[in-house]
This record gives structure tokens, sequence and C-alpha cells, in this order.
């Protein structure tokens, strides 16, 4: 080991000492800095992530709807023989048809507003498989609906219970003079994906049977479709709507441009500002080290009377910037992980000390708080603390190298 | 007759006072050979602690130049510094971090001697000066003659020609200060070294080979 990196670390670690005061404040500093940069950072993502999954799990890869109203808004005229085209195209994972609208849903004396969508039961690829908190998918049928966790918990039903819902269409039938007698269905799963807005109104019905409550025909909403690579949808949407001029393709990017735009723009301010935050800590970090070097004056002539040329005495203070950095980088990174690990409990006790509530569920419609590791965030912040602490370290050594030993050795 | 160690011509140094430029020194020579103990006396401020300075390379003269032998030749001291001079401070300026041993070893690993030969010509040293049982010891737990010895000790490691020593005895009792005095002597006088020792110590002074005083910024025969 060189004499100054040997050095460098006695004076950031002196032997003997319980507590090196300087070196743990500013390791400390340090990595604050950096576990503030990185948790808004991959919370930020999180939900950007969360928000990029909801879009693309509730309008599917890309969305394809009428150009034209037809006989009504927003229908396509022959929904299956578009399906059947589009599942041919070498791009397309699956297509399914689908209809939604709002019903009222109701139990006893208990009734809830229901987003009914109307979905096929056997499309293998259907999102709603993978959030099923009881009871199965794979019992929809025409007389059994899902419904969302907090829908269901308005309505006080469970798996096997009987809900009655109530379509638009029926007030078309009272018009007419026929008695209008609700769509009665079974419980046969509950849905919990997590996000509020879903799951406390989702209603999930067969498409066959929407058609029949709502009066639809072999008409359909829209088309949901999966693709192979779901990051080109873009692409892949202009390709497909090639030749067909009464239809939108919407790719999952485009659904909610402004809102992810937003988002990606919430991110980047917040790194700029936790950016600041970090460049503050690393200037406290090279004003103690300043006087730290001022402190050590007369062992900076000492060292230069031993020998020590410039090289090797900017190597030993910006050593200790750098070891200080790297240290408070390391620390960071695992409280990071640790303050990232019991988010939900952290924000519980903010929430019950400031009495907000919980914001992430009622604004974000989030159950708990997302997260989406970004490697590439972790290495940018990283090197950006390595180099700025590690120059804070270099500036007061270049002001001691610079000095003429005697001089150095007068002044403390 | 011995060689010549220790060579300095005219040399003049002048500080930036509030009244214009305050000189210090202002003609000095002196030649110094192997072997031999030089003393400075003087008041002061009469610029003892700046000739050592520019003996030792560790300031530049305004006039006038220093050559000390290192590696067989006479070379300017700032261009071998730790090499051909060792310094003793008033203050021992150890380092605090570091044990007596590392002191030791610090001043050749800073001239490029690899750690491991670093430390057995420290240890050596250690052994030399009496503090063998105390190389692992950190400053703060030795005494100021303990200090003193191992400063010494750093101050030989590097094997230089000239000892340069700058009151070592100034913030040591009397007998201590006498220990360290006896002990300097000692190592100067079985290795050969020349020694310029700068003390207000007219006792320790006596007891060099050639006694000097500084006044006026110039060096006469005490």
């Amino acid at each position: 080991m060189p004499w100054f990196l040997h050095l460098a670390l006695r004076q950031l670690f002196p032997p003997g000492k319980r507590f090196p005061a300087f070196a743990t404040v500013s390791i400390l500093g340090v990595a604050l800095g950096v576990a503030t940069l990185l948790v808004v950072q991959t919370v930020m993502n999180g939900f950007g992530e969360a928000h990029r999954k909801r879009i693309r799990e509730s309008f599917g890869d890309c969305q394809v709807v009428a150009a034209r109203p037809l006989a009504r808004p927003d229908e396509l005229a022959r929904p299956d023989e578009l399906v059947a085209e589009l599942r041919r195209a070498p791009e397309v994972a699956s297509a399914t048809a689908y209809a939604e609208g709002p019903a009222l849903a109701r139990h006893g004396d208990f009734s809830g507003v229901a987003a009914v969508r109307g979905i096929d039961p056997l499309d293998p690829a259907q999102p709603a498989r993978k959030y099923i908190h009881g009871g199965t998918f794979d019992d929809l049928d025409d007389g059994r609906v899902i419904l969302g966790l907090g829908l269901a918990q308005q309505l006080r039903v469970r798996v096997g219970d009987k809900v009655e819902l109530w379509s638009p269409a029926m007030a078309e039938r009272a018009e007419k003079g026929k008695a209008p007698l609700p769509a009665e269905f079974e419980v046969c799963a509950i849905l919990r994906t997590g996000f509020t807005e879903v799951d406390n109104a989702a209603a999930l019905i067969p498409l066959r049977r929407f058609r029949e409550i709502w009066n639809l025909g072999p008409r359909a909403h829209g088309v949901i479709l999966r693709l192979k690579e779901p990051a080109r949808a873009e692409e892949i949407a202009g390709r497909l709507n090639v030749g067909h001029p009464d239809l939108v393709f919407r790719p999952w990017q485009a659904i909610k441009r402004n809102f992810l735009e937003a988002i990606r723009f919430e991110k980047t301010m917040l790194f700029f500002l936790m950016f600041i935050i970090t460049l503050v800590a690393s200037f406290s970090i090279g004003s103690t080290l300043f006087s730290a070097v001022i402190r050590r004056s007369r062992e900076v002539g000492v060292l230069a009377a031993l020998g020590a040329g410039r090289g090797a005495i900017l190597a030993l203070f910006g050593l200790q910037g750098l070891l200080i950095g790297a240290l408070g980088t390391g620390l960071g990174f695992l409280l990071t992980g640790g303050i990232l690990h019991f988010r939900d409990a952290i924000l519980g006790a903010i929430n019950a000390v400031f009495g907000d509530g919980d914001m992430v569920a009622s604004v974000y419609q989030f159950a708990n708080i997302p997260l989406h590791y970004d490697p590439a965030d972790f290495v940018a912040a990283g090197v950006f603390t390595l180099l700025v602490t590690t120059l804070a370290g270099f500036v007061p050594a270049l002001w001691a190298a610079g000095r003429k030993p005697s001089e150095a050795m007068r002044d403390a | 007759m011995p060689e010549i160690v220790l060579q300095a011509t005219g040399l003049a140094k002048a500080f930036a006072a509030p009244a214009g430029l305050l000189p210090v020194l202002t003609a000095v020579s002196l030649e110094v050979r192997a072997g031999e103990s030089v003393s400075i006396r003087g008041s002061s401020g009469s610029g003892k602690t700046t000739l050592l300075q520019l003996l030792g390379g560790l300031d530049v003269p305004d006039a006038g130049e220093v050559r000390v032998a290192c590696e067989g030749a006479l070379v300017a001291p700032r261009r071998r510094l730790g090499r051909g001079v060792g310094f003793v401070f008033q203050n021992y300026q150890l380092m605090p971090e570091l044990t007596a041993l590392e002191n030791v070893a610090l001043a050749a690993r800073i001239v490029g001697v690899p750690a491991a030969a670093a430390t057995a010509a420290a240890r050596e040293l250690l052994g030399l000066v009496g503090l063998a049982a105390r190389a692992d010891h950190l400053p703060s737990r030795l005494s100021g003659g303990e200090c003193q010895r191992v400063a010494l000790a750093r101050a030989l490691v590097n094997r230089p020609a000239v000892l340069l020593a700058d009151e070592p005895t100034g913030n040591l009792d009397e007998r201590t200060a006498e220990e360290i005095m006896r002990l300097l002597l000692d190592v100067v006088a079985a290795r050969g070294l020349a020694l310029v020792l700068v003390t207000h110590s007219r006792e320790f002074a006596e007891r060099a080979s050639r006694r000097l005083v500084l006044s006026g910024g110039v060096l006469s025969p005490a």
C-alpha cells in the first residue's frame, strides 16, 4: 500500500478512537445525500413503471378503436374478423375484443357503481389472471362475474354470492314498456390489482354476456393487442394501421402520453433538486477537509521536509475525499435498500404523525409505494458523488501541496 | 581532512513586513565537514530557524546557494529533500496517527524504500535510541523525550550526511534535555555525521566542535 494511502486511512480513522468524528460525519453526510437521491429516483421510476404497467394492462400494448363513430360512438362493427386478422400479424402475441360500460351493482341492501368490462374468458393473456385474490379466473362464464376487491367489499359479497347488474340498456327496455330485469351473476373470483381505481370498480364478465346486457349485437368497443415487443408498440401500431383508415391503433405510449411525460419531467426535476442536496453535502465535506488540511498545515510541511512531493501530498488529501465518497456511496446504497424496504412503514409513520391520510392510495391509486430499481441511477449517483467528493478533497489538497514547507511549518 | 558535506555561500533572506522588506540573513556562508558538529546560537528572531530551513532546502534563499552531500555528490538540498539532510524539530513533528515505528518508517517510505526494508530500518533505529519496546505506541502515549528520540530515529533512517537540529531540547525538562543531547551527539559521532545544532543553551552549544553566533544576519564565531 502506498504510504500516502496508509496515512490517509490513518488520518480518517485514527487508531484508538472508537468514534472518528470527522470521518463518520462526512461519510454519513455523503450517504444521506446518495440515499435521498436514489430513494427519490427509485420511487419515481416505480411510479413511472407502475403507471406504464397499468396503462398496458388496462389498454393493452396497443388499443384498436373506430376512427369514426359508426352506429354508436367508438364501436367496431365486425370485431371478430378484425381480431382474426390481427392475430395473424407476426408482431402480435394476442388480440382480443372488449366492450366496457358503467352499471349499477347491487347485493341485497348494498349497491355500487361498477365499471363493467366484457372480456374473452378463454384468452390466456388476460392480465386479470395475474391478480386473482380469491376464487378462480377460469370459472368465469355467462353466469359469473369477477369483482374488484373494493367493489366486493362495498357490496359485502364473497366468492359464491350473487350480485345484480343494472346496465343503461335496461333503461331503454323500460322506455319501450318492457320490464327492466337485472342481470344476475355469481361472484366467481375477486380481483386485486393494487390500483385502487381498478379494484374499487372493476367487474369482469364474458364479452358475449356484455353484448346481451348492453344490446351490442356482434359489435365491440375495441380490440386489445398484446405485442411480442411492447417497447416497439409505437412503430408496430403505425405498421398495423396501414390499410385500416377506419381504425385508430393507439400504442400504449400514446394513450397517456402527457401523463407519462409529466412523470418523466417530475423525475428529472427531482433529480436536479437531489443533485443540489448532494452538492451541498459535498461542499460541506470540502469545507471540513479544508479546515482539516489547515489544521494539519505543519504536518504538510513536515511531509515535504521528509521528501514528499506535491503529487503525494495531493494524493494524501485527495484520497481522503475519495475514500469518504466511496464509503459514503456504499453506505448510501445500503441505506437506500433499507429505506425502500421499509418504505410503506415509513410512509405510514409519516401519515400518522402529520395526519395526511394515505395519499399513495387516494391520489396515486396504488396499494403501496411502487419501486423500480434502475442500475443506471445507481451508477450515475455513485460516479457523480465520487467525482464531487474527490474534487472536494483535491481543492484543499492543491492548496496544501502548493505551499513551501517552511511556510506550512510556520503556520500551525 | 574529511569531505565537505554542507556548503552554503552568500545566503541572504528577507521577509515582507508592513514597513517593507525585513532582512533576516544578509551574507551567510558556512562549510561543514563530515563528523563535525556546529552549534549556532542567537537571540529570538535572529534567523536561526530560517537559516536551518535554507540549509535543509525547505526554503529558497533570495541570494546565495546551498549544497549538501548526497549519494557521492554535492547537490541542492531542495532537489533531494529527505535524503541528504535529516531534520530534528523542537516540537518533534511526529504524525499523531502513526505509531513510533510507522513514523520512522514513513520517512523511508516517502523516499521510495520498500515497506519491509523501511520497517526493518525503523525498528533497528528505534532500538538504537532505546525505544524498541515502545515501537507500537502512538506519540500521544509517549513522553516528550521519547517523542524526540523517535524524531531522531526518523531523521537518521535515510542515512543523511547532515543532521539539522532546531532547538531539539527546547520543549524538554533539564534531565531529559541532557539525555537527548547526549544521545544526539553520540549518534552523530558514531555514524560520522555532520551536525548543525541551533540552540539557546550555552551549555549544549559548548559541546559542539565549532560554535557560531547568528546576529544581524551574519554568522560569526562565538
